[in-house]
């Protein structure tokens, strides 16, 4: 039987269930969690305008997908993941840029120590954030843009993609 | 846009409110609409949290130091841990409140509510899987390729076993409504899986352990009813 609350006291062995529970969830997420990174082996991302990104996408024998991010942008953090799994199961048949925009470089470098160390994602740095709306796109982030070989936009996504959205315009390129 | 997945989420939660709010009185559950329904979002909020910070964790992306991040639900949700936790959820509130029908009077309304939320593709153009010659199938904007509406085929699906069990519900035995709904949600993701694209080829093992677990309860309570009628002397001829 529980004891009342008024016999809970400071020191007391009795400790309520919630509470426990909430402790142990709190340390087993924190111990979880990612440690900090180091960048020291993550290079600058190098700079790129959009006579560089178009002449990329134009020189490509493969479909090109431009994922627009920032280690800022909060839902950014959430789709990483998923487009490093997408490149190591794809990067063969698909290539696969990140656009840092509006970032500084050590936060860009963080970014990718976190999420993109050793995945087959080429990531770029555009410092003022235009290229992505050169491109067709927005000054919005994050938004993925599906590119045919040979550089046709075929589908601009906007916003956080999930797995499912990925892997259907995946395929489509992959089929067109 | 963002708000499309809020509109289609809440097409889920809505089908099996529907269900709750003008499907017959539930005195068998002993419990009011209300409280049913109180049920039922609690479990869907605590499936989605757990099933949020499981897809944070699996990723690797720390729940603590990324607090922002948990509510951004387009980022993931991993349905198995999300499915997992809105049981235990209604579990708990019925044998808290001491009201052990509760879990058969929600299973009609739980599968509707999962038909709802497969069928709110259409608000988010998120229907269509793999292709397919079939005339049943469509294309995307801009695309040829016609592929099967496989979020559609889960709902109705869903929807067939919903009204299974709401018919059946009433002479089924303690527990076998809401083991027959689990099994019959694990079976509609299961089939529908195949024609769905996918990175991971997506949470299989869940849906066939959530089949399994399903049907075993509902045999379990079967088996129970009827040898409790094989116990039981006949009634006395008049």
């Amino acid at each position: 039987m529980l004891p009342p609350t008024s016999e809970v006291e400071l020191g007391s062995p009795y400790t309520p269930p919630m509470r426990r529970l909430t402790l142990s969830l709190v340390v087993l997420l924190a111990a979880c969690g990612a440690s900090s990174q180091s960048i020291d082996d993550i290079p600058e991302l190098p700079a790129v305008s959009t006579a560089d990104l178009t002449s990329l996408l134009a020189g490509s024998d493969l479909p090109v997908i431009v994922n627009v991010w920032a280690s800022w942008c909060t839902p950014c953090r959430s789709e990483a993941p998923l487009l490093a799994a997408a490149a190591d199961e794809y990067g063969p048949e698909v290539r696969f840029v990140g656009l840092n925009v509006r970032d500084s470089q050590t936060q860009a470098r963080e970014f990718v120590a976190e999420f993109y160390r050793g995945a087959a994602i080429e990531n770029v740095y555009d410092r003022e954030g235009g290229v992505p709306v050169d491109l067709g796109g927005s000054r919005a982030v994050p938004l993925t843009f599906f590119f045919a070989a040979g550089g046709e936009l075929v589908v601009l996504h906007n916003g956080v993609i999930d797995e499912r959205t990925l892997a259907i315009q995946i395929d489509e390129l992959l089929r067109g | 846009m963002e708000f499309t997945l809020l509109f289609a989420a809440a097409v889920g939660p809505g089908a099996a409110w529907i269900v709750l709010r003008f499907g017959e009185p539930h005195d068998e559950a002993e419990a009011s609409r209300r409280e049913l329904w109180d049920t039922m979002l609690t479990g869907i909020i605590a499936g989605v949290l757990v099933g949020r910070l499981a897809a944070m964790l699996t990723a690797g992306v720390n729940p603590i130091t990324h607090l922002g991040d948990v509510v951004v639900i387009r980022g993931g949700v991993a349905t198995g841990w999300a499915g997992l936790a809105g049981l235990v959820t209604i579990g708990v509130a019925a044998w808290r409140r001491r009201r052990p029908k509760l879990p058969d009077a929600l299973a009609p309304a739980a599968l509707t509510g999962l038909a709802g939320w497969h069928a709110g593709c259409v608000l988010r153009s998120a229907c269509l899987g793999t292709p397919t010659s079939l005339p049943v199938g469509w294309a995307q904007p801009g695309s040829e390729i016609v592929r099967h509406p496989v979020e559609l085929y889960a709902a109705a699906l869903l929807l067939l076993a919903a009204a299974l069990v709401w018919i059946w519900r009433r002479r089924a035995p303690l527990f076998a409504p809401a083991g027959a709904a689990l099994a019959a949600a694990g079976m509609a993701r299961l089939v529908t899986e195949p024609l769905r694209p996918s990175l991971h080829g997506g949470p299989v093992a869940w849906y066939a352990g959530a089949l399994a677990a399903g049907t075993l309860v509902a045999a379990v309570a079967l088996a129970r009813r009827s040898a409790k009628h094989d116990r039981e002397p006949p009634p006395p001829r008049r």
